[in-house]
């Protein structure tokens, strides 16, 4: 016995003498800790289709065009390609000059295990790798009727066992190793937001048939930061791509990123290695920013009310140096109406439903009063979002409400059937739901709640086996076009078009408007088209969120933004700053 | 029965019940789950797309075509490629299975060790003081849900003290050992009061037969009794309480994975299961039955080494 206990108290010591074990960070190190609040699907471009992934990839590779870092409203200017494309008379043809010199990484796919020279010809195989039906890429929707020709190569090569990528296709040709043409199917300016989006970034053929299946795991691009190989691990770490171009941080800005001009004109990127720790849980992460361990954090839900008074920081965390930065999101939420259940058809019973709900408490519930009230579905800071414009139809009027059910057929909801609410499974999801069932609740409307997992959900919406649901749309690009394609009608289920909206002059304007160059012409159209959806009520329109992150005070250069996927490079570290914050926590 | 005979009828037992687990896992993820091709296809996903998704993932052969590539894995142990890392699935179960044990090892050995010895000690003193102690702190222990204990072990020790990391995996020994000090002890914790509760119930069940009377009254110090007599004979309950813990040392820790950024097989499944990624969720089933089997028969042998009096049949 006295041994069994003496192994049992030695195991113990060795574990409590052990316990100062923890890792020391080196503050002179120029090293910057990112969270990844989702799992890393992998490394491809063309199947980056959520955000974390998107950020990730945008480490490694680049695409021809980006948003400039410093202007607001966002703003393309060129990246590997030289200068901004000649655009036809006619608006089809564009024509790109591309960077020379710019290298692809080392890797053991080039001879002699150095990066070869990108040419034009690289766009022409990683745009046909997009459009390639074998490699099921999630990007293909952004090209998908785009270019001419490209349909028809990706239809023709999927009947065929292998794609013949030196087959030529009108739609996108290399005129020499510098230039690059693109014709599209029919006009559509904002072709251009898609060569700034990861699914176009460039590859080199010769990786993606080196590692095949495995390529998604390699990451071999042009890009400010190298990762040898990426393991699926917790912590991803990427170092400074050593045969990097010489490209530099913007010298001009937006009035209000001026203060963020201090690094101007210095060879990007501007730290030497970058860690990336995937923490789905927000408690860890939120522990770790209040150590000093990761350089920003956007503050939990549950942490809000500790961190955040009458939107300024607790004199706590002003105390360690935090910084908070509040941004808006090109976001909205709102619960659909399934168009192809004759019942929404009717206007006021959409009118009254939407009359009866309490936007601004369910503000105060979910959102602790931060998001901004969507009036319509185009979000602040994207041309077509009507400034001050309030939806008649929105707020709580519950008199109004049950008057317009009345009118709608259903005095107090007599005759109307039960309607069902879809929602994904989570917490947050349940409880908005419950407090829609009980808002409808005070006009007669019954609803029965119906949850099930993501992947579920979103394959009843694109099934139309929904009646109503909750949702959130973010920005693929900064147009409204991308906002309101979600109710054109050929975009319907499996389309983004999940409430199944199809009115024939709403299309007609939505295809008048989408083909016309950024012009307050086209501005005009938009918000026409917007105020439409708001007063047809097509949606309860919830609200455009906002972002609520802490940075630390060490941290130089950062701004909150939902489209620059590659921010990493202008981000610099203050090692100086950081020792000196550092004694406060 | 001769031993090797027993352990070969044993194994033989594995080809019914995989092929049972294989018609229960392509039941649940054919008639039950959704679609993964939503998941892997994204938002924008046509229906066109979603077809040729299914030809490529094999999902619009007829069912029982579909039935037999299953059972074929299983048999073959050939997992092949997961839909959503596009990984080899036997490299990601290698590179989990380290940040899995590295975690579960410890915790497994340490939080038996203590459990018994406990268990022995509040036996020895059964009544007393002490014992009734025990009794408190492992009703505690089993009250207070996991989660709780993990987020204040996270935010005390780890944050409030600086005692340990408060997240975090590296590869490699030494390297992962600052990562893994304090999910060990929270979950020694978690598992402690059920364990030792467990244990005392076998042990004392033991201490009042007659044979243990006998060599009281024989003289044996109580130490004696309780280590060469009443811990030997009580094997059998504890040896299958260890044993059934072994398979879930292998699958990881789904919970502490997660809360801990620990690239396991728990972390994996679960980001399978989020992702329907059928190989995946497939591969793990399949090595969760057949360790499950695989111990179940070693449990077996074991008895008879512990208890001569033990017959294989």
């Amino acid at each position: 016995m006295r041994n069994i206990f003496t192994t049992v108290v030695l195991l113990l010591s060795a574990v409590l003498l052990s316990s100062g074990c923890t890792k020391k960070q080196d503050v002179n190190e120029k090293v910057l800790n990112l969270v990844s609040p989702a799992e890393i699907k992998g490394y491809d471009p063309i199947q980056a289709d959520d955000l974390y992934s998107g950020r990730e990839i945008s480490k490694i590779y680049e695409g021809l065009l980006q948003y400039h870092w410093l202007k607001m409203p966002y703003e393309l200017v060129p990246n590997l390609a030289e200068s901004m494309p000649e655009i036809s008379k006619d608006g089809i043809t564009y024509t790109f000059k591309i960077r020379k010199g710019v290298k692809f990484q080392d890797d053991a796919a080039f001879p002699g295990g150095k990066g070869r020279e990108m040419t034009a010809q690289d766009f022409v195989y990683s745009i046909k790798r997009l459009a390639d039906s074998k490699n099921q890429a999630t990007g293909w929707w952004v090209l998908d009727g785009k270019l001419a020709g490209l349909n028809e190569w990706r239809e023709k090569n999927a009947k065929l066992p292998a794609s013949n990528y030196d087959e030529e296709v009108e739609g996108i040709k290399a005129l020499d190793n510098y230039t690059l043409q693109f014709k599209l199917a029919k006009k559509f300016p904002q072709f251009m937001y898609s060569l700034a989006m990861p699914f176009t970034y460039v590859v080199a053929k010769e990786v993606v048939e080196k590692y095949g299946k495995e390529f998604i795991n390699h990451p071999v691009g042009t890009g400010p930061y190298v990762l040898p190989i990426f393991d699926q691990g917790k912590k991803i770490t990427y170092t400074k791509n050593p045969t990097f171009r010489e490209k530099l941080y913007p010298s001009d800005a937006s009035p209000e990123f001026k203060n963020l001009l201090a690094d101007a004109g210095k060879k990007l990127p501007l730290v030497d290695k970058v860690v990336v720790h995937v923490m789905k849980e927000t408690q860890p992460a939120w522990l770790k920013l209040n150590k000093g361990e990761i350089d920003y954090y956007s503050v939990p839900k549950d942490n809000f009310a500790s961190a955040i008074k009458d939107n300024k920081l607790t004199p706590d965390l002003a105390k360690k140096g935090f910084i908070l930065e509040i941004a808006p999101a090109l976001d909205v939420t709102y619960t659909a109406f399934n168009f192809e259940n004759k019942l929404f058809h009717n206007k006021k019973l959409r009118q009254a439903m939407y009359l009866a709900f309490d936007e601004k408490k369910s503000n105060e519930l979910f959102y602790n009063n931060t998001a901004f009230p969507a009036q319509s579905i185009i979000p602040p800071g994207i041309a077509g979002n009507i400034k001050d414009y309030l939806n008649p139809y929105k707020g709580l009027k519950l008199e109004e409400a049950k008057k317009m059910l009345a009118e709608a057929g259903y005095p107090e909801g007599k005759g109307l059937p039960e309607l069902k609410y879809d929602i994904p499974d989570s917490t947050v999801s349940r409880q908005s739901g419950e407090f829609f069932q009980q808002q409808m609740a005070q006009i007669g409307v019954k609803i029965k709640i119906v949850t099930s997992p993501w992947p579920e959900f979103q394959a009843k919406v694109k099934k139309k086996a929904v009646e109503i649901y909750g949702l959130a749309w973010g920005a693929d690009y900064p147009d409204a076009e991308n906002f309101l394609q979600l109710f054109y009608g050929p975009n319907k289920s499996p389309g983004a078009n999940g409430s199944n909206y199809d009115n024939p002059e709403f299309n007609k304007q939505f295809e008048d408007a989408v083909v016309m160059q950024d012009s307050p012409e086209r501005t005009a159209k938009y918000e026409k088209l917007n105020k439409f959806l708001a007063e047809e009520v097509v949606a309860m329109f919830g609200v455009h969120r906002q972002s609520y992150i802490l940075e630390h005070g060490w941290l130089r250069n950062y701004h909150p933004t939902d489209l620059h996927h590659d921010a990493v490079q202008y981000l610099n570290i203050d090692t100086a700053k950081k020792a000196e914050l550092l004694k406060n926590f | 029965m001769n031993l090797y005979a027993y352990i070969l009828r044993r194994l033989l037992y594995v080809i019914p019940v995989l092929l049972g687990v294989c018609l229960v896992i392509f039941v649940l993820f054919n008639l039950v789950a959704p679609d993964p091709a939503f998941i892997l296809l994204g938002k924008h996903a046509t229906h066109q797309q979603i077809a040729e998704l299914h030809h490529e993932l094999g999902m619009d052969k007829p069912f029982i075509a579909q039935y037999f590539d299953t059972v074929k894995t299983a048999f073959t142990f050939d997992f092949g490629y997961s839909w959503a890392s596009k990984q080899n699935i036997w490299q990601m179960i290698k590179a989990g299975a380290g940040p899995s044990l590295s975690v579960t090892g410890p915790l497994f050995v340490i939080s038996n060790i203590f459990a018994i010895s406990l268990a022995l000690l509040v036996a020895f003193y059964r009544g007393k003081l002490i014992d009734k102690f025990v009794l408190v702190l492992s009703i505690a222990g089993m009250s207070i849900p996991s989660l709780a204990v993990v987020l204040f072990g996270q935010w005390f020790f780890a944050y409030k003290l600086g005692l340990f990391e408060i997240s975090g995996y590296e590869n490699g020994f030494p390297n992962f050992i600052p990562y893994v000090i304090l999910p060990v002890i929270l979950y020694v914790f978690i598992s402690f009061g059920g364990d030792t509760r467990f244990y005392r119930t076998v042990i004392l069940d033991e201490a009042y037969q007659d044979y243990v009377r006998t060599a009281r009254s024989k003289g044996l110090s109580e130490l004696k009794v309780m280590f060469k007599h009443v811990l030997k004979n009580s094997m059998i309950p504890i040896l299958t309480q260890i044993i059934i813990q072994i398979p879930y040392l292998i699958l990881g820790l789904i919970f502490a994975e997660s809360f801990f950024s620990i690239p396991g097989l728990g972390a994996m499944t679960i980001n399978a299961i989020n992702n329907s990624d059928f190989p995946v969720i497939k591969a793990m089933t399949i090595l969760s039955a057949v360790a499950f089997i695989l111990f179940g028969v070693i449990t077996d042998v074991l008895y008879t080494v512990v208890d001569p009096r033990m017959k294989l049949k």
